[in-house]
């Protein structure tokens, strides 16, 4: 749905309107339930958590940013309502937050972390952030949509989405190290360029200065 | 941090973004795996500290998520081959778990009877509506 309809839809379901709301169930619903199915065998727990999403996102409509995308911001209360019932099935361990306190707390991130947490940011001004990275990244990835680039796609994806070092995402896709190294190299001084043309704390987006 | 996920599947196993089988796998690990667990900790206190993380972006906004249009062009099989190849990329090995629920959606339509989704939608209206305009 493109986001002025979306914005449409939820401008409705602001003013009350049923059949948008209905509209937004019937749209959503199998989506999310089929997400939130892949991680329970229980389907009518699975639909108990798509249930609960739905009134989580009209609980959460006041605050909604409408520059995110709906079908994303479903799918990340669907993700919080699924962690939940997986803490309390105690499938999902919690995660303490003193475990790491002999390495790093919140304080002792790894010197090239520790700037940000010094910096006090609204959440507003996260936001900000976050969306110019945003837009610098679809920016990029458009631009090799548009010229058939899915090699590179696929490059970036293992490096910034699955994380991947370098060797093992070339051995994946059959390229060579340097090549790899120098699509990653290509990606990030685009992405840095954006950052600083928009004037924007460089200390944190630390991978964009970390060397591999 | 760990040998066996890198920082970015880490902080996707936090957002129940990672495909259903390394989710599972990952909850497995982290009852044993001390490492692993301060590796998830560290990914908290970066989250908390507001340092932002491109992998985090990259999926929270679906950056290279094909459309559900095009997830529907796929299932038929009617995408140019180089894009069909790329989607089946992205399902498989980036294994992107909000478009693998997509497909499997599109995939239920067919098999589904539209008399099981209408039964479902109307319980989640009649147990939401409450909340419209709230």
């Amino acid at each position: 749905m493109p986001l002025e309809a979306e914005q449409l839809l939820i401008n409705r379901i602001r003013q009350g309107e049923a059949e948008a709301w209905s509209d937004l169930i019937g749209r959503y619903e199998g989506r999310l339930l089929a997400y939130v199915s892949r991680r329970l065998q229980n389907r009518s727990a699975a639909e108990d958590i798509v249930q609960e999403t739905f009134i989580g996102f009209l609980n959460s409509l006041p605050n909604y940013d409408s520059r995110r995308r709906l079908e994303s911001y479903l799918f990340s209360i669907a993700s919080h309502k699924l962690t939940d019932h997986l803490r309390r099935e105690g499938r999902r361990p919690t995660i303490p937050l003193t475990a790491a306190s002999s390495t790093y707390s919140d304080w002792q991130l790894p010197a090239n972390q520790r700037a940000a947490s010094s910096i006090a940011r609204s959440g507003e001004r996260r936001s900000i952030e976050e969306h110019a990275l945003r837009d610098a990244l679809v920016s990029q990835v458009e631009r090799w949509r548009k010229r058939d680039d899915w090699e590179k796609l696929q490059c970036l994806e293992l490096i910034i989405v699955r994380g991947w070092a370098n060797k093992r995402a070339a051995e994946q896709l059959g390229l060579s190290q340097q090549v790899v190294a120098s699509i990653k190299h290509e990606f990030v001084k685009a992405l840095t360029l954006a950052v600083r043309n928009q004037g924007l704390p460089e200390d944190v987006f630390p991978e964009l200065y970390e060397t591999e | 941090m760990t040998d066996q996920y890198s920082r970015s599947e880490i902080e996707a196993f936090l957002d129940e973004a990672l495909d259903a089988d390394q989710m599972a796998a990952m909850e497995s690990s982290l009852r044993d795996d001390s490492l692993l667990l301060d590796s998830v900790s560290e990914a908290i206190s970066r989250r908390d500290a507001g340092i932002h993380s491109l992998g985090e972006i990259w999926r929270r906004h679906r950056i290279s998520c094909p459309s559900r249009e095009d997830l529907g062009s796929f299932l038929l099989e009617v995408l140019p081959q180089q894009q069909q190849q790329y989607v089946q990329f992205h399902l498989e090995t980036v294994a992107c778990r909000f478009c693998q629920a997509n497909l499997e959606d599109l995939k239920q339509q067919h098999s589904e009877g539209e008399q099981d989704r209408s039964v479902r939608r109307k319980r989640y209206f009649e147990s939401s509506a409450g909340y419209l305009g709230s």
